[in-house]
């Protein structure tokens, strides 16, 4: 197939109407979408992103919507606060039924209670802080829609009142004068900062303690265990909203750091589209492949967290002059009745060996999720699709791989001790053996890969399964997992949750929440907790 | 006569960590302050030079990577450039 030939040119006959109604993925222009990730490669060496449009032009996307509140929880039914996800708190909030104190409080509460042992926060405030900061917040459901949700953003979001150290040596005692603007989002809406979230070392493997391979955070399913891994870089926030210490987090993703540790703990994330969230304010990894990821529970309080995040920044070029955020709530809104509908007709393709892992309980989950959704009128399976041409080549090292980004800022870190550094040192230093040639074919694989994969897988499929983020995350693809069941740790013992993983063409991030939504509605492993702490 | 150029051999480990610790000391980057070798340590020169090696070694990877000098990516229509060109007034 000819890499120029593309799915996006104009059809001869457009039905307008169908247009309308369509995700954002199918709205989006895919060459404007190449094009655009072709300027960010180039932007890395001038530090800036040359907007297409004026920064004034730059669209806003709706505030939380109607959609994104429950219709149907009581709270009495509820024995625990914190066993509420976001959506239904935000509605029992709304209606008076709940008093904000107390769901803060609830979550205070489970932290000074078991947060010696789970290990998840890496900085937070104390309890009257957090009250008072309630205090302060509007009554007011359009401008403060998260009104006391308790969050974490992982610990390389700068914030203004808490140290962020970036899980390291190398940023030990750093406190910010300013807060990233995914933290400014969430606190505009009343969101509440319960703490921050421990992180691996400067955003690679789990969290542990600076300078040491000792691991810190625990998995929330493996609490007395540390051999069972929480997932990294985002450990903390991960931990934090499976354990129900915080409601929702944000992460970050370069290689699978959002995804990988929230399908370890039975969360529901999305890593949205490249440039979608604001990364200004956030320690950067690579210029190209730096993502802001949401954590949470179920679908609907993903796409919640979603909406108020997806805004553009001048602080940020990468987040201008993208197409406005649509109505993710109203995406993660399941609908039609007893079997609940995707709400577009999806093609879902399956990633080649896909059923083919080591653990055939994961084989079974995955056929178990399969089942499901081929049970779904909407969906359409497209077995085993075809991988686009040289896949192996583009996605491997060196020329899938990104070695020259993280040494650019670094450097004057590098010169003061490499020992800050400690495990993760070979990443910040191998910028400096790679030549030009590579970083420039580096770039030239990357566009070519991202043009195959909209050209020649895309085109099999809407949504497809996969099991490794790598190639997503290297082209800017939005990705998102969930919880379809449960599997024994052959080395712990422990009954763990297991995911999977969804890839979208860009901006379709809609269509990845409706399939989550419309899973979730017949199925309740992400409404399972790990039990507490001995 | 002209001499035929011929493939030069791989470099060794030796030459290639010559090479890395210069590059590094050009820099102004110290690596001598990690334990030589010590497995227990989060990093030590040994475990880093053997990384390095590997980066270096697959530079050759990429340079094989033969790219088509006229590729380039689907232009959106209308491109930008048409503002310069004047290309849709003609």
């Amino acid at each position: 197939m000819s890499d120029t030939a593309s799915r996006t040119e104009v059809p001869s006959r457009v039905d307008v109407s169908a247009m309308l109604n369509a995700p954002q993925d199918v709205r989006v222009s895919r060459r404007w979408f190449l094009d655009r990730i072709a300027w960010v490669s180039s932007a890395v060496a001038t530090g800036s992103l040359l907007a297409r449009v004026p920064v004034s032009a730059s669209s806003w996307g709706p505030v939380v919507t109607a959609e994104a509140f429950a219709t149907d929880v009581r709270l009495q039914s509820v024995s625990d606060l914190t066993t509420l996800t976001m959506s239904e708190s935000m509605s029992l909030i709304r209606a008076g039924t709940l008093a904000p104190e107390d769901l803060v409080n609830a979550y205070v509460d489970r932290i000074e209670a078991f947060d010696g042992t789970y290990q998840s926060y890496a900085d937070r405030p104390d309890r009257e802080d957090l009250l008072a900061e309630l205090d302060e917040t509007p009554v007011d459901e359009r401008r403060s829609p998260l009104r006391a949700m308790c969050l974490v953003p992982k610990d390389n979001f700068y914030t203004s009142d808490l140290l962020t150290e970036g899980g390291s040596l190398v940023f030990e005692g750093f406190q910010p004068d300013y807060d990233a603007t995914a933290v400014t989002l969430m606190r505009a809406a009343g969101g509440l900062v319960v703490g921050k979230g421990q992180m691996g070392n400067l955003a690679g493997g789990r969290a542990r303690v600076y300078g040491t391979t000792i691991p810190t955070t625990r998995n929330s399913w493996s609490p007395d265990d540390v051999r069972y891994s929480p997932g990294g870089s985002s450990s903390g926030p991960a931990t934090a909203v499976a354990a129900r210490l915080a409601v929702a987090g944000i992460g970050t993703e370069t290689g699978g750091s959002v995804i990988g540790p929230g399908n370890l703990q039975g969360l529901t994330c999305i890593k949205p589209t490249f440039g979608r969230i604001s990364l200004h304010g956030v320690i950067p990894l690579s210029y190209t492949r730096d993502h802001v990821g949401v954590m949470a529970r179920d679908a609907k309080d993903t796409a919640i967290l979603l909406q108020v995040l997806a805004q553009p920044d001048p602080n940020d070029p990468r987040s201008l002059g993208l197409p406005a955020a649509p109505n993710y709530a109203l995406a993660a809104t399941a609908f039609g009745g007893d079997r609940p509908r995707v709400r577009w007709p999806t093609r879902i393709g399956i990633w080649p060996e896909y059923l083919s892992d080591d653990n055939e309980r994961v084989n079974g989950l995955r056929r178990g999720f399969i089942s499901e959704l081929e049970r779904n009128p909407s969906v359409q399976i497209v077995p085993d699709v075809t991988l686009p041409d040289q896949w192996e080549e583009l996605t491997s090292d060196p020329l899938g791989g990104s070695h020259g980004d993280p040494t650019a800022f670094f450097i004057e870190h590098l010169r003061k001790d490499v020992r800050n550094f400690a495990d993760r040192l070979p990443r910040f230093l191998n910028g400096m053996l790679q030549s030009a040639d590579t970083y420039v074919k580096v770039q030239q694989a990357r566009n070519l890969l991202l043009s195959r994969m909209m050209t020649q897988l895309f085109n099999q499929c809407d949504v497809v399964l996969t099991t490794g983020t790598g190639p997503f995350d290297g082209t800017g693809i939005p990705l998102m997992c969930l919880p379809i069941g449960f599997d024994t740790d052959t080395d712990t013992g422990k009954t763990v949750p297991r995911g999977v993983i969804m890839a979208a063409p860009p901006f379709g991030e809609e269509r990845l929440l409706a399939v989550a939504a419309a899973y979730q509605a017949v199925s309740d492993f992400h409404r399972t907790f790990a039990a507490d702490p001995a | 006569m002209t001499q035929v150029p011929t493939r030069p051999d791989p470099p060794t480990d030796e030459e290639l960590n010559a090479y890395i610790v210069t590059r590094y000391a050009l820099l102004g980057i110290d690596i001598f302050v990690l334990p030589e070798s010590d497995e227990d340590a989060p990093m030590d020169q040994e475990r880093l030079l053997e990384n390095a090696r590997s980066i270096l070694r697959q530079d050759v990877t990429a340079a094989d990577f033969d790219i088509d000098p006229q590729f380039h990516l689907p232009v959106p229509h209308p491109a930008p450039f048409t503002a310069w060109t004047e290309e849709e007034s003609r």
